[in-house]
């Protein structure tokens, strides 16, 4: 049982660097995702500081949760995001069907439908899971394993940035250039 | 009960297998003849702006002064594609139309062999695989169409004669409203130009 709760944990710790990374790759694509669910009408830079605030959020938690997994509070928080992403996915599926969600920026070509709702509600389960409490030793970093994860985690945004934005450098090349 | 510090084997094994994920997806996505037929820049689109100066020192600009400019990407080993260059030439004909072709890098070869298979009077432009990559061409020979406002018209990698000349057929229809738009370089694009 250990184990899967560890799994659970980690699993979601890389979904969040993942998610945040690919979508600080193309923030200006995720914040017109954003402006689907803010009802009122907002400025450009607003909702592009919020969209980056929201990515950097989610790479943040996922750093924290993957670097100092003996800080429970953050399973809830994890738990918590995973919650608002069910809650999402039924807004976007309800009032936006069929438009794209962004939530992997370019990494993903996913849509607010029936699917996206169910993969948040299993997201949300797997975080219920991360819940559970492990024994303590599992959990027990010295400062060398931290730096080694932190490097990885690092390592994986980086991953995710670059990965997207060379999957949205294919999908659509920008528009101006100029040579010599 | 777990030994300690199980949690960094499991946390490296999952990032590590994220990371090839990625890699995998990345790589999966620029390989394979789908992903050519996404290569170039969809109609509608601004194209890049450029001035470069041919081997005369004439300088020769995108978007043109003409109403319609053929770019060839590609170099001296257009004459392993004979259909292409007949194609080509069908076209040269075409007053209003601009052919250049442009090279991914200096080629001291490019002009003498073009001149050679019959292409006289084109412009041969030295790019740059930056310029190349903002065009979103990868495998030559690769032509795209620009009209004098900057858009693009058509754009196709090219094989055969017959699609220079239907390509310049798609590049004279009129742009839809959906192509006339701004376009936020997030929008995917549609795939290839129907050749």
């Amino acid at each position: 049982m250990d184990v899967l709760v560890l799994c659970a944990k980690t699993a979601l710790a890389c979904l969040l660097i993942v998610a945040g990374g690919a979508k600080l790759s193309d923030p200006a694509s995720f914040a017109s995702a954003v402006r689907l669910f803010i009802p009122f009408r907002v400025s450009w830079p607003l909702l592009s500081a919020t969209a980056v605030g929201i990515s950097l959020g989610e790479l943040g938690v996922g750093l924290a949760s993957l670097t100092l997994p003996a800080i429970t509070a953050l399973n809830a928080l994890v738990f918590a995001i995973a919650c608002a992403f069910v809650a999402v996915s039924a807004v976007g599926y309800a009032f936006h069907r069929g438009r794209s969600c962004r939530c992997f920026g370019a990494l993903s070509q996913r849509r607010f439908d029936a699917a996206g709702v169910l993969r948040s509600a299993v997201i949300a389960g797997v975080a219920a899971v991360a819940l559970a409490h492990v024994g303590g030793a599992a959990l027990q970093l010295g400062a060398t394993a931290r730096t080694l994860l932190f490097a990885a985690a690092g390592i994986l945004a980086v991953a995710a940035f670059t990965a997207a934005r060379v999957r949205g450098t294919r999908n659509e090349p920008g528009p101006e250039v100029a040579a010599q | 009960m777990l030994l300690a510090s199980s949690f960094v084997v499991v946390a490296l094994v999952f990032c590590i297998a994220t990371v090839l994920a990625l890699f995998g997806v990345t790589h999966a996505s620029m390989s394979g003849a789908e992903a050519i037929e996404r290569d170039g820049l969809a109609p509608g689109m601004l194209a890049p702006v450029w001035s470069l100066v041919d081997s005369t020192g004439q300088v020769v600009r995108s978007p043109p002064c003409t109403p319609l400019q053929l770019i060839m990407f590609t170099d001296h080993s257009l004459k392993a594609f004979p259909s292409v260059v007949d194609g080509l030439r069908e076209v040269m004909a075409q007053e209003r139309l601009e052919i250049v072709v442009l090279t991914r890098r200096r080629n001291e070869l490019a002009e003498p062999v073009l001149r050679l298979i019959g292409l006289d009077g084109i412009s041969v432009l030295t790019g740059s695989p930056s310029l190349y990559a903002a065009y979103n061409v990868r495998v030559t020979p690769f032509a795209i169409f620009v009209d004098s406002a900057g858009r693009v018209r058509a754009s196709s990698l090219v094989n055969e004669a017959w699609q220079v000349t239907k390509l310049l057929q798609l590049a004279d229809l009129p742009l839809g409203p959906e192509n006339l738009a701004p376009r936020s370089r997030f929008w995917r694009r549609a795939a290839g130009a129907g050749v």
